[in-house]
């Protein structure tokens, strides 16, 4: 990570020299991305290669990617946004979108998806548009999504002569799971680690949330008595069963202890594999994790159905762009069935083209990820301006309880008061709330 | 044109970049910030509303911003004098006339020309559980349970000022040790005539000879403790459970990450205010030891 964020600054060095050593008759794009640091993966090489290949296919355009480390990308943004120095194209993070789309930041994309015939907004699915809209408004063109689900390594579970989790598992049925598949000192039953976003779907599974409908109020939502049910849950598995790792031992670790082959099951998006199709090797030479070894699975839940979040990521162009035009043609070269179906096969994620996605639900385990996918909710950033202060408070709490032996309910308490401070302040005396 | 004016003119030129520089990027600054300080404003709203000194009173009421300026107190408390009392050790050390000294004395000056950024990675390494060099030392030393120094509440503190000692060292050093130089060397040799050598000796002559060079690194540590920020941005940020969430990088995350423009400038002018009454305390309370001394 922090290796990263030095890449990335070396990176954004070398795109504020590259421009000026352009020619004059040359358009630059600027495209800003999180992280972008082009490192060996599939994905990165054939994105690199489709930057590329849209360079040719419009001569004297030079497409310049601004990538910018995950955790800086709102606060950069925003900061570029209000310098008038923003890029013509922003790939938009549904988690942290509300922002971008509430402040007036990007274009709607509508006037062109209409008026260009070689553009048709129903190869998409219609729900994973709909997170970019915004009434009428239209301001991103979504590349792919992700429901969080359940990895398990069918292996490990052969090995325990344990059944394959399957919907409709509850949490006592993932808890006894975890227990059996866990062998002291070797393996895990269940990966756990303190990312909000990776675990707020055990809170609705649990019939819990983390703020009230109209989002300005966390207490008596984020500090539910479900809720700090859901935590001690999660604590007793660490903590009574020691079916997961305690989070210093996660950290100690320093690997992803699921694709390490260190544990049974694991909670991620559709992004993990990507890495667990390049898994650290064994002594024996032979990858500790193959795809063939992977199960997918919905959330265990204790309220008769199902919920996850999806996650999704999309082009927008914005408002100060110096070349919207440009930018709408990139837009729609690498969102087209062609360059998507080039990106879709490294595995980052479900893609948002209809098309694309059927194609590659011919792979099992591309069509383990089909049914999950309905039953999943946008994340609340894209209605929230900011709720990575949830999660901040939210991953507190977890970490008081884990790590400190605090009780959930008043690690919970302390949250939601915390997340209301924070809600309050953004208050203008004199402007309606947003 | 008379000499003095001609003169007054030459003088401008010559502070005249150097104000400049000053005025686009210090003062300008401050003053918009203390304006934006009195209205409820948002860097992401196009609204403001005038709230005179409302910021003020709230951010002294909010929970988490007196959280963090414990922890900055807390932060100060600790690295100030264990700082200081390291620099004068090392300080002592490289003041002999050994061989080689000038090299140890640029060894522990080094971390000071590194960035930041940088030597904080290196003490991320250094505290790692599995693989740091704490962790590993200890196991050597029979103390076989690991502990993750930057994510424990108990831990996260002591660990960044720990580092701080060793990070600050270098300027601090040279500072004693310029005022080491500087102590006449007859005193030393009446103290030994006298019968005074060693530890009477340091504590009859040395320290008080460094008084002024203690009082001038006391005020610029404190104040360098208070504004603390690089470390924690990169080591813990704020964390865990906000025990290392110091003012400074309270502050950014109020501006930065939350966007409250006017309640961060509101919560910069209290540091200030913190940073200019501690040093004003400091400056009374030295004053009478001070006496018969230039300033420092």
């Amino acid at each position: 990570m922090r290796l990263w964020m030095g890449l990335s600054a070396m990176m954004l060095l070398g795109c504020a020299c590259a421009p000026r050593s352009s020619t004059p008759s040359q358009e630059v794009l600027r495209v800003a991305n999180w992280g972008g640091v082009s490192d060996d993966s599939d994905f990165a090489k054939v994105q690199q290669g489709l930057y590329e290949e849209f360079e040719r296919r419009n001569p004297g355009v030079k497409v310049i990617i601004e990538g910018v480390p995950g955790g800086e990308y709102v606060s950069k943004m925003m900061l570029a946004h209000i310098a008038g120095a923003t890029p013509d194209i922003l790939t938009l993070d549904a988690s942290s979108s509300a922002l971008f789309m509430n402040t007036g930041m990007l274009r709607d994309l509508n006037t062109y998806a209409e008026h260009d015939p070689e553009f048709k907004l129903s190869d998409f699915y219609p729900n994973i548009l709909d997170i970019a809209r915004r009434g009428k408004n239209l301001y991103a063109i979504p590349n792919d999504f992700t429901p969080m689900v359940v990895y398990y390594n069918k292996r490990m579970f052969d090995a325990a002569k344990a059944p394959y989790p399957r919907a409709g598992w509850t949490f006592d049925d993932f808890r006894a799971a975890a227990k059996k598949l866990t062998i002291p000192g070797k393996q895990y039953g269940f990966a756990f680690t303190n990312w909000f976003p990776g675990w707020i779907m055990f809170l609705w599974n649990n019939g819990g949330d983390c703020v009230n409908p109209d989002f300005t109020q966390a207490s008596g939502y984020l500090d539910s008595a479900k809720n700090a049910q859901t935590l001690a849950f999660l604590r007793d598995m660490v903590d009574v069963d020691k079916s997961a790792p305690s989070l210093s031992q996660t950290a100690a670790a320093g690997v992803d202890l699921f694709a390490n082959g260190q544990a049974a099951m694991t909670v991620s998006g559709h992004w993990s594999m990507v890495g667990y199709s390049v898994a650290p090797k064994g002594p024996d030479g032979k990858p500790r994790i193959v795809l063939a070894d992977l199960g997918v699975a919905p959330m265990p839940s204790n309220i008769g159905k199902s919920v996850t979040v999806m996650y999704e990521s999309g082009y927008a162009i914005t408002n100060r762009a110096k070349h919207p035009d440009l930018a709408w043609k990139f837009i729609k070269f690498m969102t087209s069935h062609y360059a998507r179906q080039k990106l879709n096969k490294t595995g980052i994620a479900v893609d948002a083209r209809i098309d694309v996605s059927t194609e590659r639900a011919k792979d099992p385990l591309e069509a383990m990820f089909l049914p999950i996918i309905p039953t999943a909710r946008p994340p609340y950033g894209t209605h929230i301006e900011g709720f990575e202060m949830v999660e901040t408070q939210a991953q507190n709490a977890m970490d008081a309880v884990l790590k400190n032996g605090r009780d959930p309910q008043a690690a919970l308490t302390k949250a939601a008061r915390r997340v209301d401070q924070e809600l309050a302040k953004r208050q203008i005396p004199g402007v309606a709330p947003k | 044109m008379t000499a003095a004016r001609r003169e007054g003119r030459l003088g401008w030129l010559f502070i005249g970049p150097a104000f400049l520089h000053l005025l686009v990027f210090a003062l300008i600054p401050i003053g918009y910030s203390f304006v934006l300080s009195l209205y409820r404003t948002r860097m992401i709203q196009p609204e403001r509303a005038f709230a005179g000194i409302d910021n003020y009173t709230f951010a002294l009421g909010e929970e988490s911003f007196r959280n963090a300026l414990w922890n900055s107190t807390r932060y100060a408390l600790w690295s100030v004098p264990l700082g200081i009392v390291v620099a004068l050790a090392v300080a002592i050390l490289v003041n002999q006339k050994l061989r080689g000294v000038t090299l140890f004395r640029t060894l522990y000056y080094l971390p000071n020309i590194s960035s930041g950024v940088a030597i904080a990675m290196i003490w991320i390494y250094i505290y790692l559980p599995e693989t740091g060099m704490i962790n590993t030392g200890l196991h050597w030393l029979g103390i076989t349970n690991k502990t993750d120094f930057l994510s424990q509440v108990e831990w996260a503190m002591p660990a960044v000022v720990f580092m701080s000692i060793f990070t600050g060292l270098g300027p601090r050093m040279v500072l004693f040790l310029a005022g080491l130089v500087g102590i006449p060397p007859e005193l030393y040799e009446a103290a030994a005539l006298d019968g005074a050598t060693g530890w009477r000796a340091f504590w009859k002559i040395t320290l008080p000879m460094l008084v002024p060079t203690t009082f001038f690194v006391l005020v610029t540590s404190t104040i360098s403790a208070l504004q603390i920020f690089t470390p924690i941005y990169m080591m813990t940020k704020g964390g865990p459970e906000e025990s290392t969430d110091v003012v400074g990088y309270h502050i950014y995350t109020e501006a930065w990450v939350n966007f409250n423009t006017g309640l961060a400038a509101a919560k910069s002018f209290v540091l200030l205010a913190a940073i200019v009454v501690i040093s004003l305390i400091q400056f009374r309370l030295m004053k009478n030891q001070l006496q018969g001394y230039s300033a420092a």
